[in-house]
């Protein structure tokens, strides 16, 4: 691991781990409220069929989960919860936030007990909107997080920073050169993954 | 009894002895067991916490407000129309049926009533929604007990359900269909046959619940006589819908009260249950999901022709006045007190929640049972989140 | 369908027969404590609605349980004081209107700002009636129903942490939804709902005139 100590990988090692960490996803499922309905429908039911995307569902803890689908609206009572669980999740680590609820506070966005988006206790990778999102859309949502682990930067994910995306590495790398698509695989998914923010399923910004 | 032998009789108080010894030198330290606020037994975020002797609860108490939204607060900043956007979600698996005694009570303020047209059409959503909700508390029951099949088919056939409710009201979950004075649209074309073929479905879904589930020993052996609670105790806490009806109360606001809805055009049996066990309350609900069918069925063969909006202002400002509006929801009885004070919103509204007082019960309910029953009188129980805390 | 006011009040008077079943609880009610009604409405053949002194909440209770209003509804509060915050619809850099603080009670009427009230239901002969009682301002107390009707119990507790009215006799008012630090009665009219404070509701475009497709459907106020 002398090379990661250095901070660098090689890219195709980076690239045969992207490739194994976002096809063996458990997922835990913090459902909270009516989102967490239908990600049970997303996760449980014979129609929508999680785990062809290479997602498990119903791990035994969140110490065995790579990432959380936070689905309802977050109380206050609620949050320290949400950060305990968060951190007890082992790195490297994701969230999707789904429903508008979690996202922003939702239709309670005036209300004296509720939190205003669960990102202001732990970072979201991806947000996934509606109230509630159809199964299809978290769908979509995992299918974006595959993408965005595909095109993840270990090393900098080892060393501790933020999520970073491979071609924020290579373009302060070779600042000279154009930063190259790594992969054709992802280049549909350059748009969104290339920059490091997070990622809103149907495309918008975050606020 | 009477004829034992004297050796029988010296062998009944040595067990007894032996037993009481027994208990004595393994007498254990009282134990506090959490379990939530994020529990796969929960259905969300409930947190029940029990002192336990042993495997025996001594005490039990739930510790709610983890999914209060403050929705008698928000109720009071928003207008009439937009109330029912936020009711939907109180009892988000049935959320139709969330709607309907709001814009009733409204509808009561305004002296107005829906077209008759509207008004079956509600009916027939409305028991949609209690399908739809009570299959999944029929698939969920065997998770609880192990059992992890009956969930993979509930969820099957209620989407089949929700499509239905999705290609007429354009939402899967929240519809927000209903209307103060009607509805928002009519139904779309060839609905009517599409249910009839879905309510098929959805009894061979009950038949094949019951073949699983009820008819299997290990769930009969774990829900029989277990969480049994008396009809009096019952009112008292104010228990309504299947828990009050599994008690031998034979109550069912379908039935038993005069409201502008088309249950009374329907042929339908208000089952009741002597026992009061937790297999009682499952048994129940299985049986109103075929009720529900049946009245989904009768409706569908009486739509009166006409519009589904009656007249109302643009602006809908309900005039000065209070009134309470209760409807037989999914879960109970469901009741919103409405005052206006002529305004474009509501001043207060008092939301009466079934699984609020359904869940008031556990402390007593929990008391001197095993901690496996704990699950499953919580399950037959059958409480949503949202529907507690508001 | 569109006798919206005009027909109001001749059916009232005229259309409606006797509610026999309601007028005969009342009367019960008042052979049983007589001397603590102090006001009711009665809708026939809808509601009933009954007013009692603080000091006979209990009482009344007790009589209505006896009565055969055994199935305990709910138990909540009223605070009558408008909002000083309005909707919460304005916009917030402009001068605030003088808000409006007459206090006027509604059914049955009242004397102070804050009222309990609680629905029990006869569920043998499917007839409800509401029960309300004044909370004197300087002592918002009132007896505890829990005893009488355990399903009180919770609600008097989201009751008291909603808007701070104590029960006598409660065994135990602890929060029951909001963190045991939270501070004010959130059902209480002047608590403010800071989120509209700060940025005005944007759900105000609802109440926009519609394009005139069908003048003659309606009147739009306002």
């Amino acid at each position: 691991m002398g090379l990661v100590a250095n901070g660098r990988m090689p890219a195709s090692l980076t690239k045969l781990f992207n490739i194994s960490r976002s096809y063996s996803l458990w997922v835990y499922q913090w459902g909270l409220a009516c989102c967490a309905i239908e990600m049970g429908a997303a996760f449980g039911s014979p129609r929508y069929d999680v785990m062809r995307l290479g997602v498990i569902p119903l791990p035994a803890s969140p110490r065995q989960a790579d990432f959380v689908c936070v689905s309802g609206t977050v109380t206050d009572k609620m949050a320290p919860a949400v950060k305990r669980l968060w951190e007890q999740m082992p790195e490297p680590k994701y969230a999707i936030s789904m429903g508008s609820c979690a996202n922003c506070g939702g239709p309670y966005w005036d209300s004296y007990s509720v939190t205003k988006g669960v990102d202001q206790i732990i970072p979201i990778d991806v947000y996934v909107p509606g109230c509630p999102p159809r199964p299809e859309a978290l769908l979509e949502g995992i299918v974006l997080l595959q993408q965005r682990i595909k095109n993840e930067d270990m090393a900098a994910k080892w060393r501790g920073e933020d999520y970073t995306s491979l071609q924020a590495t290579n373009s302060e790398r070779n600042a000279a050169k154009v930063a190259a698509s790594f992969d054709a695989d992802v280049e549909s998914a350059e748009q969104q993954s290339s920059s490091s923010d997070p990622i809103v399923v149907g495309g918008g910004p975050v606020e | 009894m009477t004829d034992l032998s004297d050796r029988q009789k010296l062998g009944y108080i040595a067990s007894q002895a032996a037993d009481a010894r027994l208990n004595v030198e393994l007498e254990t330290e009282g134990m506090t067991l959490n379990i939530g606020p994020q529990h796969p037994a929960t259905h969300g975020t409930l947190r029940i916490i029990c002192r336990l002797d042993g495997e025996q609860v001594v005490w039990a108490e739930p510790s709610c407000g983890y999914m209060h939204r403050g929705y008698e607060k928000l109720t009071e900043v928003r207008t009439f129309p937009q109330v029912t956007t936020l009711v939907n979600r109180i009892d988000w698996l049935g959320s139709f049926a969330n709607e309907v005694p709001f814009i009733l009570a409204a509808e009561k303020l305004m002296e107005i009533e829906a077209p008759p047209r509207a008004q079956v059409i509600r009916t027939i959503l409305f028991e949609l929604s209690r399908i739809a909700n009570v299959s999944l508390f029929l698939g969920d029951l065997g998770v609880q007990m192990g059992a992890i099949t009956p969930v993979f088919i509930a969820f099957r056939d209620r989407e089949y359900v929700l499509n239905l409710i999705e290609s007429a009201t354009g939402g899967r979950f929240h519809p927000n269909f209903d209307r103060i004075g009607g509805l928002k649209d009519d139904l779309p074309a060839g609905w009517i046959d599409e249910t009839r073929q879905v309510m098929v479905k959805l009894r061979e879904f009950c038949d094949i619940i019951e073949d699983l589930l009820f008819g299997n020993e290990i769930f009969q052996s774990r829900t029989r006589g277990i969480g049994i609670i008396p009809a009096d105790i019952a009112k008292d806490y104010g228990l309504s819908g299947a828990n009050l009806r599994a008690s031998g109360v034979d109550y069912d606001l379908r039935r038993d009260q005069e409201i502008a809805m088309a249950w009374d055009k329907a042929d339908f049996k208000v089952w009741t249950h002597p026992d009061g066990d937790s297999f009682a309350r499952c048994w129940v609900r299985l049986q109103e999901t075929r009720e529900s069918c049946k009245i989904v069925e009768q409706l569908l063969d009486q739509i009166p022709a006409g519009p589904v909006m009656t007249k109302v202002p643009r602006i809908i400002k309900v005039p000065e006045g209070e009134a309470w509006v209760a409807t037989e929801n999914p879960l109970g009885v469901m009741g919103y007190y409405v005052v206006s004070k002529g305004d474009l919103g509501p001043f207060r509204v008092k939301i009466r929640t079934p699984s609020f007082n359904n869940i008031s019960i556990v402390p007593w309910a929990l008391k001197g049972v095993y901690v496996p029953d704990i699950i499953t009188i919580l399950a037959s129980l059958y409480f949503i989140l949202g529907d507690i805390d508001r | 369908m569109d006798q919206l006011s005009d027909d109001g009040e001749a059916t009232d008077t005229l259309a409606l027969p006797g509610d026999g079943l309601r007028e005969g609880v009342l009367d019960d009610l008042r052979s049983r404590i007589g001397d603590a009604i102090i006001d009711t409405h009665l809708v026939p053949n809808v509601d009933l609605w009954v007013r009692v002194r603080t000091d006979a909440w209990r009482e009344t209770a007790v009589a209505l349980k006896a009565d055969g209003f055994t199935w305990f509804s709910f138990l909540s509060a009223l605070d009558w004081m408008p909002s000083p915050y309005g909707k919460g619809e304005a916009d917030p850099t402009a001068e605030a209107e003088e808000p409006d603080t007459e206090i006027v009670q509604g059914v049955t009427g009242g004397e102070t700002r804050l009222q309990v009230f609680a629905r029990l239901d006869d569920i043998d002969r499917h007839v409800g009636i509401t029960i309300k009682a004044d909370v004197s301002d300087d002592a918002p107390v009132v007896d505890s129903w829990s005893t009488i009707f355990a399903g009180a119990n919770w609600h008097e507790r989201e009751c008291h942490e909603m808007f701070g009215i104590g029960f006598n006799g409660h065994p135990d008012l602890r929060n029951m939804y909001l963190p045991t630090e939270f501070e004010g009665f959130p059902l209480l009219k002047d608590f403010p709902l800071v989120a509209r404070m700060v940025k005005p509701w944007p759900g105000i475009v609802d109440v926009e005139p519609m394009p005139a497709k069908d003048d003659e459907e309606g009147t739009s106020s306002s």
